[in-house]
């Protein structure tokens, strides 16, 4: 019976680890370039709300998906505005992101509440899917899932081998030899900003695009929250970014399961799991690291120069 | 060829940047009047009855300093930890741990009469608050634990031990198994002034705001903070006590939360139930901010934020406009005053320069 | 003369009186509503608009309502709110503004104030629900007759009387077709998130449940069980667009006509405050349409028990009943009293999960 549920749990992990990891990945990308965003969670709502219309609308859900990506680029430009043409405070300015982006997505969607869209459904691969246990477990998902096994190489990729790359860190690590370098400090970092931004959009919009058809107020729950927690627990590395998204994501879907299968815990209780294995993990992690993994420059505006 | 120069101002804007502030949130008004548009309804009229439902009538104003009350405690507290750029997002958790500390006292103590009762529960409120800070505090210092993931956890965390705590062993008998905890006896609820609807929290808030303004004011462990908050590596090359200054910040954050906490579940309230949270610990930032951190600019924008709440219900009733604008007034408040910064301290020109 | 004066005297007496009471006729009543979610969430809340607009639909009448109020002095604040702006009749639909209204009801004698699901009352203040677990026994009999696995999932909010009532009811209604049906609860810890409630679906599908229900105000459990080709039963409102395959039918509030009523009385000045728990015979509760998966002898059944319950004959909670623990909580030939049944915080027999 145990081995019986471990399979479904796992395979319910990867769907609810997806939209921590797009998140994840994209606030590694914004943190990478030296800019702290914390408007992760007003970004998705945002994303998830625009990718349903957009949904409701076109009834090209693939359109809409990118969709959600653009809003939520659209979202993160406001605090690389704020932050890096008004110089404003960038932990205060994402705050203030995440108020705005809930506030405007709850106050448009309130008359979407209850509808559905269309939106992406579970495609079996072929012969993929009938592997014993890991058929079921990891090729039985929306397309969107399937992304996310190629995602995080190419931003890998793209983070740590390409010319590009190797400038958004070089911005975010020390901006001043950057700078002296011939980078432009500020066009690198509204990249990793629109870019990281992109992603966290991604991230929501899989919530009311696939993991459910419909969308409602607060939608995401504090998953933005649980993403900023996530870049630091993986060392700000794509890789371990995924295996923090499914750990999280298992508990998230661990809580149900276990009152399902019976337990006598109280759902409180159990309900507090993510939040205090997020806390418990973050210890861990800036702990144990003697040098810290984050990049030198992150939350620091830069001066303008002259 | 004209060239924008910009260049950091030698002494940043003094009373002047109040222009600033109110430009910024005149800015805010109206890209928030454009959203109302954008949902059909008129904007001058969806402004005027937002100010008429805050600040219309006699009991607009006294439902403005009623919730004023919470947000300021609360925002005074985050305004300390702030200073110090220990950023506290944890208000609403320290809020709720208040409100749990003095439902704790008021149930254990029915039959007490009110100077036995109410002491023990802002004592109680306030110590939960301050150790719902402490937590944060210790994690940063021992183990370098960014204090904002943990304080916002600890928000989250905090709720759910509300829950447990009313749908368990605090459930009220008579409630039909609805969770909220019994009504706390009329020694334990903090009273109205005279025939208002305004309680005597508002007291509270005077008395704590002259106490917190007097500590930075006139004593060394204030003056201390205050060098520590404008020059933390300077600061400590000075030998000041870096490391005690982030727990005091944050034990008085949590406590003034906390009390918070108490005056709302005493007050307004009279028991323990979840919806005594609606998100308080975050207005609380918004104003903080706003304010530049001081007590009594804080005052003003409390009883402004919780005039948006008292307004935009107006406005739901009146224009069904969802309630969630007052979320978006907040936000844009907070970033066009953020943006306005800029202005403050830093000076632009034009040059010629080839 | 004296004749022709005191005929003219009577007739403009009368003409006045019509004229004055078509004026009071045409007095148009300011009805407000309180809802404690949004109103397009399929649900709860849902389902009272589409009361309030069965109000708005009568002669002389205006509505107007607000959303998403918390329960508490939020509460309070915007029921004062509608008494100043001479609200003539204010619904608040949700037990935690009971203490809210009654405070207002005290300010404002001649606002007439209706609280749904509570238990307070005053002079101007009534209470009101409806009998929905006798929908929900009739839609646990067509889960329990439609079930092959026996397992039925129950995604479920709060562990609060009204949900509780509702899942043992249901369990019953199954279990009075299918001794052998079992029923497993999960709480979601909220009334409206889809994802959440979509999650808890799954978990009980994976532990074998080919029926999901709930009492949960979105459709996301509907949408687990139609993407695993099971059955579900809906709630609060026909979900059967979200589900089409899946969507077996489900128990729903028709608030309009009661809300009529109540407007009728007050514009006739016969409205008085009182407790009342209309049941399914007033049709304040009950059932969806049926999906094209039910057979006829299963709708059969389900109207034949109707019949029943509307009939009075049978009720949903008559004895032996007992709890998870074997207990029997209702003797053998009683009938559960109202007040048994609104503080009911135990499970009965055949349920899965914890009442905590």
């Amino acid at each position: 019976m145990i081995v019986e549920l471990f399979i479904p749990l796992l395979a319910a992990t990867i769907q609810s680890g997806t939209p921590l990891l797009y998140a994840t990945l994209g606030e590694i990308i914004t943190e990478k370039s030296g800019v702290l965003n914390l408007g992760v969670e007003g970004i998705m709502i945002v994303g998830a709300l625009m990718g349903f219309l957009a949904a409701s609308f076109t009834g090209n859900p693939a359109l809409a998906f990118f969709v959600a990506g653009l809003a939520g680029t659209a979202t993160a430009a406001i605090h690389g505005l704020v932050c890096l043409v008004f110089q404003g405070n960038q932990v205060v300015s994402g705050l203030a992101l995440t108020i705005l982006g809930a506030g405007f997505a709850n106050y448009l969607g309130t008359s979407f509440v209850g509808q559905s869209a269309p939106g992406f459904s579970p495609y079996a691969i072929p012969y993929l899917s009938d592997i014993p246990v890991l058929g079921p477990i990891a090729f039985n998902h929306d397309p969107l899932v399937y992304l996310t096994y190629v995602i995080p190489v190419i931003i890998w990729f793209y983070l740590f081998s390409t010319r590009h790359g190797l400038s958004i860190r070089a911005v975010g690590e020390n901006p001043f030899a950057a700078r002296a370098g011939g980078l432009s400090v500020s066009d690198y970092r509204w990249a990793g900003i629109l870019g990281g931004g992109f992603f966290m959009g991604l991230g929501g919009g899989y919530l009311s695009l696939a993991y459910t058809h419909l969308w409602t107020n607060n939608m995401t729950a504090g998953r933005g929250w649980i993403a900023v927690a996530l870049v630091i627990f993986a060392f700000w590395r794509p890789g371990r970014a995924v295996f923090g998204a499914y750990l999280f994501g298992g508990i998230m879907s661990l809580q149900l399961r276990l009152q399902a299968a019976g337990t006598e815990l109280p759902s409180s209780l159990l309900l507090m799991l993510p939040y205090l294995l997020t806390i418990i993990v973050l210890v861990l992690s800036s702990w144990k690291s003697s040098k810290s993994a984050a990049p030198a420059a992150l939350g620091v505006n830069m001066e303008p120069s002259e | 060829m004209l060239h924008l120069k910009i260049s950091k101002r030698q002494d940043p804007l003094g009373w002047r940047s109040c222009f600033v502030i109110f430009g910024a949130v005149a800015l805010a008004l109206f890209f928030s009047a454009l959203l109302l548009a954008l949902r059909g309804t008129p904007p001058h009229e969806g402004i005027f009855v937002l100010f008429k439902g805050a600040f219309g009538s006699r009991w607009a104003i006294e439902d403005c300093l009623i919730k004023a009350i919470p947000i300021f405690l609360c925002s005074l507290g985050v305004a300390i930890a702030f200073r110090l750029q220990i950023w506290n997002i944890g208000a609403e958790g320290q809020f709720c741990m208040g409100a749990l500390g003095a439902t704790w006292m008021a149930l254990s103590f029915p039959d007490q009469p009110a100077w036995v009762v109410l002491p023990a529960m802002v004592i109680m409120a306030v110590i939960a608050g301050g150790l719902w800070g402490f937590i944060p505090a210790l994690l940063r210092q021992k183990m370098q634990t960014n204090e904002i993931i943990v304080s916002l956890m600890m928000n989250y965390i905090a709720i759910l031990i509300l829950d447990y705590l009313v749908y368990g062993i605090w459930k009220d008998p008579t409630s039909f198994g609805f969770p909220m905890s019994p009504t706390f006896s009329d020694a334990a609820i903090v009273g109205k002034i005279g025939s208002t609807s305004v309680n005597w929290g508002l007291l509270h808030c005077a008395v704590l705001a002259v106490a917190v303004w007097a500590f930075f004011r006139f004593t060394t462990i204030g003056y201390e903070l205050k060098a520590s908050g404008s020059n933390v590596k300077a600061a400590r090359y000075a030998g000041l006590p870096y490391n005690k200054q982030v727990f005091l910040v944050m034990i008085l954050s949590g406590a003034l939360a906390g009390w918070a906490g108490f005056i709302e579940a005493s007050a307004t309230v009279n028991r323990l139930q979840p919806s005594i949270m609606v998100g308080y610990g975050y207005t609380a930032i918004v104003v903080a901010w706003l304010a530049s951190l001081n007590p009594f600019y804080i005052g003003i924008a409390s009883i402004l934020l919780a005039g948006l709440r008292v307004g935009v219900e107006n406005l739901q009733l009146d224009l069904q406009v969802p309630a969630a604008f007052g979320g978006i007034m907040e936000g844009f408040i907070l970033l066009t005053v953020l943006a306005g910064g800029f202005f403050i301290y830093y000076r632009f020109s034009f040059t010629a320069k080839q | 003369m004296v004749n022709k004066m005191r005929i003219f005297k009577v007739l403009l007496t009368i003409t006045l009186l019509l004229g004055l009471s078509s004026n009071l006729a045409a007095k148009e009543l300011k009805v407000g509503f309180v809802y404690v979610s949004p109103v397009g969430d399929a649900g709860w809340s849902y389902a009272h608009d589409m009361g309030r607009q069965a109000v708005e639909a009568l002669d002389g009448v205006t509505t107007s309502y607000v959303e998403a109020v918390p329960e508490g002095p939020d509460a309070e604040r915007v029921i004062q709110n509608m008494a100043r702006k001479d609200y003539d009749v204010v619904f608040a639909t949700s037990f935690g503004y009971m203490d809210p209204m009654l405070k207002v009801a005290k300010q404002f004698p001649d606002t007439v104030f209706m609280h749904c699901s509570g238990f307070k009352t005053a002079k101007n203040m009534g209470n009101y629900f409806g009998r929905m677990y006798q929908a929900r026994f009739l839609s646990g009999m067509v889960a329990g007759a439609m079930t092959e696995s026996d397992i039925i999932g129950y995604a479920a909010a709060f562990p609060i009387p009204e949900v509780i009532r509702g899942i043992n009811a249901f369990t019953l209604g199954a279990q009075s077709v299918n001794e052998d049906a079992t029923v497993r609860v999960v709480w979601t810890k909220t009334w409206y998130d889809p994802a959440t409630e979509k999650e808890a679906a799954k978990s009980l599908l994976d532990v074998g449940a080919d029926v999901i229900a709930q009492h949960q105000d979105s459709p996301g459990p509907q949408e687990a069980a139609q993407e695993k080709g099971v059955y579900s039963i809906g709630y609060n409102s026909d979900m059967s667009t979200f589900a089409p395959k899946a969507h077996l039918t489900a128990p729903v509030w028709n608030w309009g006509p009661y809300y009529q009523s109540v407007i009728k009385e007050v514009q006739e000045g016969t409205w008085k405050s009182e407790s009342v728990w209309p049941g399914i015979e007033t049709g304040i509760v009950g059932l969806a349409p049926f999906g094209d998966m039910v057979p006829q002898e299963i709708r059969d059944m389900v109207a034949a028990k109707k019949a029943e319950l509307v009939a009075g004959t049978t009720d949903v909670f008559t004895g032996p009943i007992k709890d998870q623990q074997g207990k029997v909580r209702i003797a053998e030939g009683v009938q559960a009293d109202d007040k048994t049944l609104l503080g009911m915080t135990w499970f009965v027999e055949g349920i899965v999960g914890t009442t905590k």
